[in-house]
């Protein structure tokens, strides 16, 4: 059930995008953890740079995102940087479709 | 929320910024300052001061109230601060250039405007060196040290040109006329080369590492940059003046600074390679490559500079150098960030805050760069022919080439506007459920 719930919070955030990248933040690595005790949810996450104002908005559409998965009773998020975000963390295909470097 | 949030007024300068853009363009197209006039007439005087002020220091002054909280992670000491300095920097602004009329015999001999204009200006400068300054030295770390010496510049380029707007005012004493008479090369180099080139370098580390995804540019290597930018501007300042109060001249500290700021150039470009070599995204947007397009100017400035003084020639042709550096390196840079930074700041006022409630376009999604594209090189392949133009003393020429430039920028900015607008995303995406169009002048944050 536990498990479930996090697949389905998971895919729930694909909606999420990163607007820079403009690929949602599953594919892109961005979500570092998703716990579940109960009805409580806890996301651990990242973003690309410390700072920027997006992280802000990428913080709170995450939270209300997973809020409206059914079976959510409460949402917690945690933005953090440690350990930062590198782009060995996406998705191969969706790597490749942006056009990074595949070592760096 | 770490760090930022969306800059409420940073459209209102870039929008007052670009205004006094056409007012520039306007004023070369029509013949007006140098090349018709000369370099210190109070036409030049006036055009110079509407590009250094109006335009470069204002589009400078908003994009720092959105990216210094990006740099130090931290929020801006006051937002409430920034509209009363634009108002200030405009009604200044306007003062001094009334008083250059005056002094030029277009308008009534109000001298008194003049440092009218600069108390204004140092109100309004004030503003912004006490808010950023405070903001930046909660982590004065990487690209924010360059602000902040920037900033120190900017007050020493104020300082300066408080005491001539008072000399030629006849309110500054023989010490005042004895700097306005010696100290203008000084006011120049604080202003353009501390104040608006230290502080675009530092923002640039910053934009071209997040926009490309590139590790920021190794501390120590940056510090070498700036300790020479900032020995540069020191030289200049302290420099000058104690050569000016010992009557000794200006030619020795104007070579050393010479030399400093080509070391400075060089250094600066060899961090660039660095942060495009490291860099994660290969596919480079618009505004990047645009961008090159502003380091190859000041590439091209420090080279001609160089040039000029090797060959005895930099007196004579001291004008295509600034008008290089001015509209090639400074303005090039600026009108290629402002693109992007337009683009990204739409985004997150128009789509952040539906995020996760219903799907949103991409920042890419907001701009048609192809259609863009043409407009910047136009600008570009303007601005060197206007340098040759200056270079070999065609000054019709040269008039022709602002009317291009002129086009390239009206172009630039109508896809700004566009932008803004959110008139190139495509409908179903454009405005999703909870969200507002933009408004075109300030943040609605």
């Amino acid at each position: 059930m536990t498990d479930e719930l996090v697949d389905r919070i998971r895919d729930a955030l694909r909606v999420v995008i990163d607007p820079e990248l403009g690929h949602n933040i599953v594919d892109l690595g961005f979500v570092y953890d998703i716990s579940v005790v109960g009805d409580a949810v806890r996301i651990t996450m990242t973003a690309t740079t410390a700072g920027c104002p997006a992280t802000g908005f990428l913080e709170e559409g995450v939270a209300s995102c997973a809020a409206q998965v059914p079976g959510v009773g409460s949402v917690d998020v945690e933005m953090t940087f440690d350990p930062p975000w590198t782009p060995e963390r996406i998705e191969p295909a969706v790597r490749a479709a942006l056009g990074f470097a595949t070592v760096n | 929320m770490i760090g930022a949030s969306i800059s409420r007024w940073t459209m209102s300068y870039f929008a007052m910024a670009v205004a006094w853009l056409f007012v520039a363009l306007a004023l070369m197209v029509a013949g007006v300052g140098f090349p018709a006039a000369d370099l210190a007439a109070p036409d030049t005087l006036v055009l110079v001061h509407v590009i250094c002020i109006g335009w470069l220091s204002l589009a400078m002054c908003g994009a720092l109230f959105q990216f210094v909280p990006v740099l130090v992670a931290r929020p801006l000491f006051s937002e409430k601060w920034a509209l009363p300095a634009l108002a200030l920097l405009t009604a200044g602004l306007a003062s001094l250039l009334a008083g250059f009329l005056a002094l030029g015999g277009r308008l009534p001999a109000w001298l008194w405007l003049l440092p009218l204009g600069a108390v204004l200006l140092t109100a309004g400068f004030g503003l912004i060196v006490v808010d950023l300054g405070l903001t930046a030295w909660l982590r004065p770390v990487g690209p924010a040290r360059f602000v902040l010496v920037g900033l120190a510049s900017l007050c020493a380029t104020v300082a300066f040109g408080a005491v001539f707007a008072f000399a030629l005012a006849g309110w500054a004493g023989s010490v005042g006329q004895l700097i306005l008479a010696g100290g203008v090369p000084l006011h120049a180099i604080a202003g353009l080369g501390g104040w608006l080139t230290l502080t675009a370098m530092g923002v640039s580390y910053r934009l071209l590492s997040m926009f490309m995804l590139s590790p920021d540019v190794d501390d120590r290597k940056s510090g070498t940059t700036l300790m020479a930018g900032a020995l540069a501007i020191a030289v200049t300042v302290v420099g000058g003046v104690l050569a000016i109060g010992l009557f000794a001249g200006l030619n020795v500290v104007l070579s050393i600074v010479a030399v400093l700021g080509l070391a400075t150039a060089a250094l600066y470009g060899r961090d660039l390679f660095a942060i495009f070599r490291a860099r994660k995204r290969r596919q480079l947007e618009l505004n990047t490559r645009m961008a090159t397009l502003s380091f190859a100017s000041l590439a091209g400035t420090a080279l001609l500079g160089a040039a000029l003084v090797v060959t005895g020639n930099f007196a004579a042709h001291v004008g295509a150098f600034a008008f290089l550096a001015v509209f090639g390196w400074l303005s090039g840079l600026v009108l290629a960030k402002l693109y992007k930074i337009v683009a990204f700041l739409t985004w997150l006022e128009t789509y952040g805050p539906v995020m996760g409630r219903a799907p949103t376009p991409r920042v890419q999604d907001l701009v048609a760069e192809r259609r863009a594209s043409k407009w910047f090189m136009i600008y570009y392949a303007a601005v060197w022919t206007g340098t040759l133009m200056l270079l070999i003393g065609l000054p019709s020429g040269f008039r022709a080439a602002a009317m291009a430039m002129t086009a390239g920028v009206i172009g630039i900015v109508r896809e700004v506007i566009r932008t803004r607008q959110l008139a190139d995303v495509a409908s179903p995406l454009r405005l999703p459920g909870g969200a507002r169009a933009p408004h075109l002048l300030f943040a609605r944050n």
